[in-house]
């Protein structure tokens, strides 16, 4: 069977990527933030995951609202990075983990989940960002990647409890798949942010960094929090934290907190990363 | 859901109705991904704007990189952020501007920067 060496969460604001390309990484604004990613990276150089299973949101750059699936999942060959209005990235393409993706499908409907299967599709800063984070640049990917997106735009979105229970599934899948691959989960997204409305520009760093440790140690309270309770605390496009649940409910309920971090503002929002391990 | 959430002050969230009153604006700002979209909204804007049917007063807010009345109009953020992305507009201001702050009082008050930092 594969092994789920780590579950990483991660923010995956699109001005990190804008950082990036523009040599800004180590100007004052970014530089902390940068800098509390180096333990991460590290940790990914020593695990040597085969596969990572990213899970984040489009953000109106690959499904428009002529179709928006609640979940889907990525079964494609390749993935290339879409142009989001600022022109072509020059971030290689992801290579799928096709076969492993189709395995995750099966398993997915077979526990009764019903996601839109993608088979040509291009992903966006959702799944950028955290690969720049932990992999840095390199000229090719060291990873096969499955993506699994989810819809955190429209509402409804889905609920934190559906997000735990298609963690469940992922593990599952990971387990009972013949291979041996190293697979790594990040759940990206958050944390807290509202880039809408009169409240734009709420962050919560209380929440926030509550939610670093208790995503850990304690997420029961978070899987029973409602959307509203998501919006109210950590603002409306905050509320793409459920999706760091997929991963945290694919890990062993007792887990170790390997590394944290935490920085505010990154652009409009509250950014940060864990590293989880399954305790022994 | 939709009702519920709207009790939460300040924070539209974009549910069946948003949608439906956004669907051409955020259609006409999900093509601008296209370069030759681009190119055809830097062109003549309003054509562009034409082409995909906005009404005037669509027109209007949009032409006057009015967003918080883009966003009241049924504009998602993340659809009419390719609006900035075009002029450039920096998505700091875009939140100033639906909190109705000046900038630098938007950095500091809400998101925590230091005056002139």
């Amino acid at each position: 069977m594969a092994k789920i060496i780590g579950g990483l969460g991660t923010s995956h604001v699109p001005s990190i990527g804008a950082a990036l390309d523009k040599g800004l990484r180590d100007t004052p604004d970014w530089k902390p933030f940068f800098d509390g990613y180096e333990v991460g990276k590290q940790w990914m150089r020593d695990a040597k995951p085969d596969i990572a299973v990213v899970v984040f949101n489009d953000h109106g750059n690959t499904f428009f609202l002529d179709r928006v699936p609640t979940f889907a999942v990525g079964v494609a060959e390749t993935y290339n990075p879409v142009d989001e209005g600022w022109g072509p990235r020059a971030i290689p393409a992801f290579e799928g983990a096709v076969d492993f993706s189709w395995h995750f499908v099966d398993k997915l409907v077979e526990r009764h989940f019903d996601p839109m299967v993608c088979r040509e599709i291009e992903v966006d800063h959702g799944l950028q960002v955290p690969m720049e984070l932990f992999f840095g640049r390199p000229d090719a990917w060291p990873v096969k990647v499955l993506p699994i997106w989810v819809n955190t735009i429209q509402y409804p979105i889905p609920t934190p409890q559906r997000c735990w229970e298609m963690g469940k599934v992922l593990r599952e899948a990971i387990e009972s798949w013949p291979g041996d691959e190293r697979v790594v989960i990040l759940g990206t997204g958050g944390l807290s942010h509202q880039l809408q409305g009169a409240r734009a520009g709420f962050i919560n760093q209380t929440a926030d960094r509550a939610w670093l440790e208790g995503i850990a140690s304690n997420p029961e309270p978070y899987r029973a929090m409602s959307r509203e309770d998501y919006v109210e605390q950590f603002g409306s496009e905050g509320a793409e934290l459920i999706m760091w649940l997929v991963m945290r409910a694919a890990m062993n309920s007792d887990v170790n907190l390997i590394h944290k971090h935490y920085h505010a503002p990154a652009s409009m929002t509250g950014a940060g990363m864990v590293v989880l391990e399954n305790a022994a | 859901m939709s009702e519920a959430a709207a009790t939460i002050p300040d924070t539209p969230l974009f549910d069946r109705a948003g949608s439906i009153r956004g669907y051409r604006i955020n259609k006409m700002a999900m093509a601008l991904g296209q370069p030759a979209n681009r190119a055809a909204f830097k062109a003549d804007e309003e054509a562009y704007l034409d082409s995909f049917g906005l009404s005037a007063h669509e027109k209007s807010a949009v032409m006057a990189r009015d967003w918080h009345e883009m966003v009241r109009l049924g504009g998602n953020l993340f659809f009419i952020l390719k609006i900035s992305a075009v002029d450039p507009t920096p998505i700091t201001r875009i939140g100033a501007a639906q909190a109705s702050m000046e900038h630098e009082d938007f950095l500091h008050l809400r998101l925590g920067k230091k005056r002139n930092g």
